[in-house]
């Protein structure tokens, strides 16, 4: 009843190539219906540049070196913020999650750091700082603080009681408790925090980007914008998707090694 | 007392005859079904070759190991599947798609849990077109046949598996539906509730007369509620033999003898020592 | 330790633990606040650079008199409610298609996953390019961030619901919209919820961030940007501070309705 046709289709989505395939019909119909209505004129070059147009602008910032450039400061100044950012959350993460005195303390006040929206904090870093890498660090640093730490401190909280017992039981000492058996088992929502924040982080450098710079990805946008350069824009536009597959692609895997141990269940 | 068939072809065939006899389609007619499985590139043969025809208000049981197909028989009945070779008719007419003249109900309740209990009896009649109070009415009703009437507004999360079973079992009758289809109903309930249940069920099918396949792997069970047992071998699942049942089904005793008698039968069939005597031999 | 012996010294004194957890909480920004005013009272800071907590608080009810202030927190207000309202409808029905059709799944989902990726600011150039950067811009770009939050979890939460049930409805008759409105949407309601609410919270930071970026109107991130422009420190910390205070309302509000939604079901 179903019939041959149905079959071929659930065959071909059955495999990732075929699949591939599949999820790549939309976007070239769409690729197409793009470049028609860009050679036909219908719409004004100042709403939809034609295809060709951002494929050149890709062309020509990859060949000037400007893409690359670009693109290297931007990534670099993710990982510096990150870096930095990340490294202090675990530490105070795990202090909060480890002290039920320190969450009294300081729960109520980060609640409301929390609340800060760093895009707010940018014009007060640009006053501080400068428009500087230092302003743009120190925002993208505090932009990955915040769910690093708000995840650490529940995953280490968590850690169930059974496991600490474990550790006591087998005498280790606080430190070798701290890195052999919480930690570890606070490893996924650890990851949880780690891959929220970078996510934050990289939101945040495009914005503080478009907002303040000289140089990296989000201020060919703002260039792009004031010269009215449509198809730089929108070429810009598509290679931060690609380089954000990219970044968050490297620590999902880095996540997945790490958690091999937990089976197909995360 | 107890027909002794040998051959389940012969038994077809009086079937068969015994219908054109009296010029009467049966009611639910499984002819040659054959049914292969995919998976991971490999093909798994589950039917082969099923034949069975079932008169209006007869209540079949379908017994077997697991892995037989039993259930997945049972699927095709009801419609959810019509990938397979042969046909499936009732009442003369091809299975197409799930209908509203055939009631399932499944080894787990399956009750949405959003839903009161007669919320979820109510959700069987949105198909239906009855007016609003003639769907209260059918609902209340058929809560009382399962002993649940006080029931009606608790969500599912606070009623026993038993009782579960019971909404799941007003929600496949609710449409006074002309066959109503078991899947192991009772599997996962307790060996009291499971009991006291049989006895429900017997009642119940009895008032309602429906045409009932049962799909179950307890024997005492299949004894007690049937007219005729198909007794399914697996791989693939083949029919072995069917064995008819000669009790009068309003008052069987499970402890009579003829009762123990053509359960042995049956269990001699799948192959299962059940006497101690024949175990130390 | 004394604080125990202390708390079990007083069973009938049930308020004690929640003065001593205020008391404690308020410990740390109460200690903030000694030290920003010393900072100040000590001119380590050019108080150009660093207005002091006092004049902050005084600028706050400068302008809180000036009446500017109800209209800028109630236009920013208007902007968050439409298009989280647009952006978490559009990705309710988004989410749906994908959540019950394999096919839409296996046509849509590649392309919606890629445009994911796409760091949310980056669109501001392009929506003030389209919609210009008045109102229509802002909502546009506050709908969008809402959007995608509302997608994803509406569709896990729809792919989450057994098949069990699935094959219930089917065995019921159920037609499309019965599927949808007895099976689909009650089944997946935790997960939308869990999505509208997040949809809520970037609605809001994408607010903030289009008063910023856009042009500026009547809003607090407009005060923001004025006080930037004017380098007058102390109206930007008073803005910022009723920013952090209204984000704190929606996270608040946001879980508050959560909470509500889930005991409705489970009590």
């Amino acid at each position: 009843m179903s019939g041959s046709r149905s079959a071929v289709w659930d065959r071909a989505s059955a495999s990732w190539p075929g699949r591939a395939v599949i999820g790549l019909i939309v976007p070239a119909l769409l690729g197409v219906v793009w470049l028609i209505t860009a050679q036909k004129g219908w719409l004004p070059d100042q709403l939809l540049p034609s295809p060709v147009a951002v494929w050149q602008a890709l062309v020509d910032t990859a060949t000037s070196g400007d893409l690359w450039t670009n693109s290297l400061i931007s990534v670099t100044r993710v990982g510096e913020g990150f870096a930095i950012g990340a490294a202090l959350g675990l530490i105070l993460g795990t202090v909060l999650g480890l002290s039920r005195r320190a969450r009294e303390l300081v729960d109520p006040l980060f609640l409301l750091l929390a609340q800060v929206p760093p895009l707010g904090l940018i014009p007060l870093a640009i006053l501080a700082l400068g428009i500087d890498e230092a302003m743009k660090v120190a925002v993208i640093a505090w932009a990955s603080f915040i769910p690093v730490v708000l995840n650490v401190k529940q995953g280490v909280g968590d850690v169930p009681q059974s496991l600490q017992e474990l550790a006591e039981v087998l005498t280790f000492g606080p430190w070798y408790a701290l890195t052999r058996v919480v930690l570890p088992a606070a490893v996924p929502p650890i990851f949880t925090g780690l891959r929220e924040g970078l996510a934050n982080a990289w939101q945040t450098m495009v914005a503080a980007e478009l907002f303040a710079s000289t140089e990296g990805l989000g201020y060919m946008l703002a260039l792009g914008r004031q010269l009215f350069q449509f198809d730089m824009v929108l070429a810009v536009v598509l290679v931060l998707g690609v380089v954000g597959l990219a970044v968050n692609g490297t620590l999902a895997l880095v996540e997945r090694r790490l958690l091999r141990w937990q089976g197909q269940a995360a | 007392m107890n027909s002794h068939v040998g051959n389940c072809s012969v038994d077809h065939l009086i079937d068969h005859l015994a219908f054109e006899a009296i010029g009467v389609s049966p009611a639910l007619e499984i002819d040659h079904v054959s049914k292969t499985f995919r998976v991971g590139g490999r093909s798994l043969e589950v039917l082969r070759d099923i034949k069975l025809s079932v008169r209006t208000g007869e209540f079949v049981a379908i017994v077997g190991a697991s892995g037989c197909g039993k259930s997945t028989l049972l699927r095709l009945v009801l419609g959810l599947d019509t990938d397979y070779e042969g046909e499936i008719r009732l009442e003369g007419q091809r299975v197409r798609r799930p209908g509203l003249d055939r009631g399932m109900v499944f080894q787990e309740h399956r009750l949405l849990p959003w839903l009161t209990a007669a919320g979820n009896v109510a959700a069987a009649l949105r198909r239906s077109g009855l007016p609003s109070r003639e769907r209260k009415r059918l609902v209340a009703e058929h809560l009382t046949l399962v002993g649940l009437a006080n029931f009606a507004r608790a969500w599912p999360r606070q009623l026993s598996g038993g009782m579960s079973q019971r909404v799941a079992i007003a929600r496949a009758l609710v449409n006074r539906p002309r066959f109503l289809l078991l899947d192991e109903p009772l599997g996962a309930l307790d060996a009291l509730t499971r009991l006291r249940l049989q006895d429900e069920l017997a009642r119940i099918v009895h008032r309602e007369n429906s045409t009932v396949l049962l799909v179950t792997h307890d024997v005492d069970e299949a004894v007690f509620l049937a007219d005729r047992i198909v007794v399914l071998q697996p791989d693939p699942g083949r029919v072995s033999r069917i064995v008819k049942i000669d009790l009068d089904r309003r008052n069987r005793d499970r402890s009579a003898p003829a009762f123990l008698r053509l359960r042995d039968e049956v269990l001699d069939v799948l192959g299962v020592r059940h006497t101690a005597r024949e175990a130390a031999a | 330790m004394s604080w125990i012996t202390l708390t079990r010294a007083r069973p009938a004194r049930s308020l004690w633990p929640v003065v001593r957890r205020s008391v404690l909480g308020l410990a740390l920004p109460a200690l903030l606040l000694v030290v920003w005013q010393g900072i100040c009272v000590a001119r380590l800071l050019p108080l150009y650079i660093l207005p002091s907590p006092v004049a902050v608080i005084a600028r706050f009810a400068t302008e809180l008199s000036g009446g500017q202030f109800g209209t800028d927190v109630l236009a920013s207000l208007a902007r968050v409610l439409k298009g989280f309202f647009l952006g978490s409808a559009a990705g309710l029905s988004f989410g749906v298609l994908l959540g019950l059709s394999r096919w839409a799944e296996r046509l849509l989902a590649p392309l919606f996953l890629a445009y994911r990726q796409i760091a949310l600011f980056a669109w501001v150039p392009l929506l003030s390019m389209w919609f210009g950067g008045g109102e229509t811009g802002k909502i546009a770009f506050v709908t969008l961030s809402a959007f995608a939050p509302v997608v994803v979890n509406t569709w896990r939460a729809i792919r989450a619901i057994p098949d069990s049930l699935n094959e219930l409805g089917a065995v019921l008759t159920f037609d499309r919209l019965d599927q949808i409105s007895l099976i689909a949407l009650p089944g997946a309601l935790p997960g939308i919820v869990t999505g509208v609410r997040s949809a809520l919270i970037y609605a809001w930071l994408a607010t903030v961030g289009a008063e910023l970026f856009l042009d500026i109107a009547p809003g607090m991130g407009g005060r923001l940007n004025e006080g930037r422009d004017k380098f007058e420190i102390d109206l930007m910390l008073v803005a910022l501070f009723v920013l952090t205070g209204l984000g704190l309302v929606f996270s608040q509000t946001a879980a508050l309705i959560e909470r509500r939604l889930v005991t409705w079901r489970l009590g």
